[in-house]
């Protein structure tokens, strides 16, 4: 099948060029034509009747094209390349028409390969920026990994630990709180003195009698353990141990509030509403 | 049965025929124009049929056929049935580079996707080119016409002579892949 097309191809190409020669290689193109034209004919007669005797075996495409390409590659192996004709003429006009298509053929593919080249950048760029993306995703994924790994392997003795250790730590807290607020009410809010109001006239005995006043840090502590320890019944009851000014002070600075009934018991104020 | 034989006729000086089948007969004629229209430098005979087998009595009349184009229409699916029954009428011989499809509408729904799967399938169980192309504007009739003034060339033997139509089909052919996912 395939003898007859190549030699086909031939002809064709040569009555094509055969339009550009002189009339003088136009004659010996001419006969050239001719001379394969006899050919062709010769081959077409043969394919004709090979094709009667066999008749179409619907054989297999693949099997066909494979049958059909070697035979194709044997023939290429076989052709020697050979000139058209010898005139000058006709090979110089023919050469400068395929040079010049090949010419610009070329300069389509390399414009379109510069153009693939350039769309291929991109992609790779783009490529290349999502990678990143991802790869920071994937470090901080995995760092949170460890992260939750190391916490969950914190066994109950390390929490029990943890527990204790912030529980001394609010104690110790708790007690020098307690130093502070009693060192300060040491400080600024001191019994008051027997002997310093000694004067005849404000019968300061009167007072230094009934002694046993207790301090500011002592009416605090007692306020607040009733509070905490009773909590239905927070009234601490004001007897004379009390020193006046200063249950004044704690009722008048809403620290602490009276009992709406009895004016005797006080109670010390709320402080989470603060 | 009478098959479609590709060798079966001489060849014409300088002349190239194209056979355009078609069930819906809407591109054959633009592109008829248009092939015929083009400037080249060789002529072309442009045959159009609805379907194969072509009636016999044009048999001795007609010159040999380089290349069968076989259109498709994606909106409607009698086109892809008719194209595949016409097949059958077609010797063997002739995939061997002488066949093409063009596909029209490719870009229009769901359906049309399908039917372009299976159009590339049947192209690429016969090693042939499938082409789309865009019938409603003269560009792109134009456009169709130019690369099918390409692919006949060469299937005519027109070209110089390593590319031959059955090297051409060979990398031409459609190849089905699966679908890459796009991220």
């Amino acid at each position: 099948m395939t003898p007859a097309p190549s030699k086909q191809r031939e002809m064709d190409q040569e009555a094509q060029s055969s339009q550009s020669s002189e009339a003088a290689a136009k004659a010996v193109l001419l006969e050239e034509c001719e001379e394969q034209f006899g050919l062709l004919q010769k081959l077409q007669n043969e394919i004709i009747l090979t094709d009667t005797e066999a008749n179409d075996d619907q054989s297999n495409e693949a099997v066909n094209r494979l049958i059909a390409v070697t035979s194709e590659l044997e023939q290429w192996q076989e052709m020697e390349p050979k000139l058209l004709t010898t005139s000058p003429e006709v090979l110089l006009a023919v050469g400068k028409e395929e040079l010049q298509r090949l010419n610009n053929q070329l300069k389509m593919v390399l414009s379109c390969s510069q153009a693939k080249l350039d769309a291929q950048k991109k992609i790779l760029k783009r490529e290349q920026t999502w990678q990143a993306e991802k790869k920071e995703a994937l470090n901080a994924v995995c760092e949170k990994i460890t992260r939750l790994q190391l916490e969950n392997e914190k066994s109950e003795h390390s929490v029990l630990q943890d527990m204790k250790r912030k529980i001394n730590n609010l104690k110790d807290y708790h007690s020098s709180l307690m130093e502070m607020l009693s060192d300060m009410l040491a400080e600024h809010f001191p019994l008051p003195d027997p002997q310093g109001n000694g004067t005849k006239k404000k019968r300061a005995a009167a007072y230094d009698a009934e002694m046993n006043l207790i301090s500011l840090s002592e009416i605090i502590e007692r306020l607040t353990n009733k509070t905490l320890e009773t909590p239905h019944d927070p009234y601490v009851i004001t007897d004379d141990t009390f020193w006046p000014p200063y249950t004044e002070m704690l009722l008048r600075n809403g620290i602490a509030t009276r009992h709406p009934e009895d004016c005797n018991k006080i109670r010390l104020e709320n402080f989470f509403g603060i | 049965m009478a098959l479609l034989t590709p060798f079966s006729k001489v060849p014409e000086l300088n002349t190239a025929t194209v056979l355009l089948v078609e069930n819906e007969e809407e591109l054959q004629s633009k592109l008829a124009n248009a092939l015929v229209q083009y400037k080249k430098d060789f002529n072309v005979n442009v045959r159009l049929a609805r379907k194969l087998p072509l009636p016999v009595e044009n048999k001795e009349t007609r010159p040999r056929i380089d290349l069968i184009v076989f259109v498709v229409n994606l909106l409607s699916e009698r086109s892809l049935q008719s194209v595949e029954s016409s097949l059958a009428h077609l010797h063997s011989d002739c995939f061997l580079g002488k066949v093409c499809f063009l596909v029209t509408d490719a870009r229009c729904g769901s359906h049309t996707q399908e039917r372009l799967v299976s159009v590339r399938k049947l192209a690429a169980s016969h090693q042939s080119p499938v082409l789309c192309a865009e019938h409603r504007t003269v560009d792109g009739v134009n456009a169709a016409a130019v690369r099918l003034l390409n692919i006949l060339k060469v299937s005519a033997g027109m070209s110089p002579i390593a590319t031959t139509a059955l090297y051409l089909s060979s990398l031409t052919r459609c190849s089905v892949t699966s679908d890459l996912e796009e991220d």
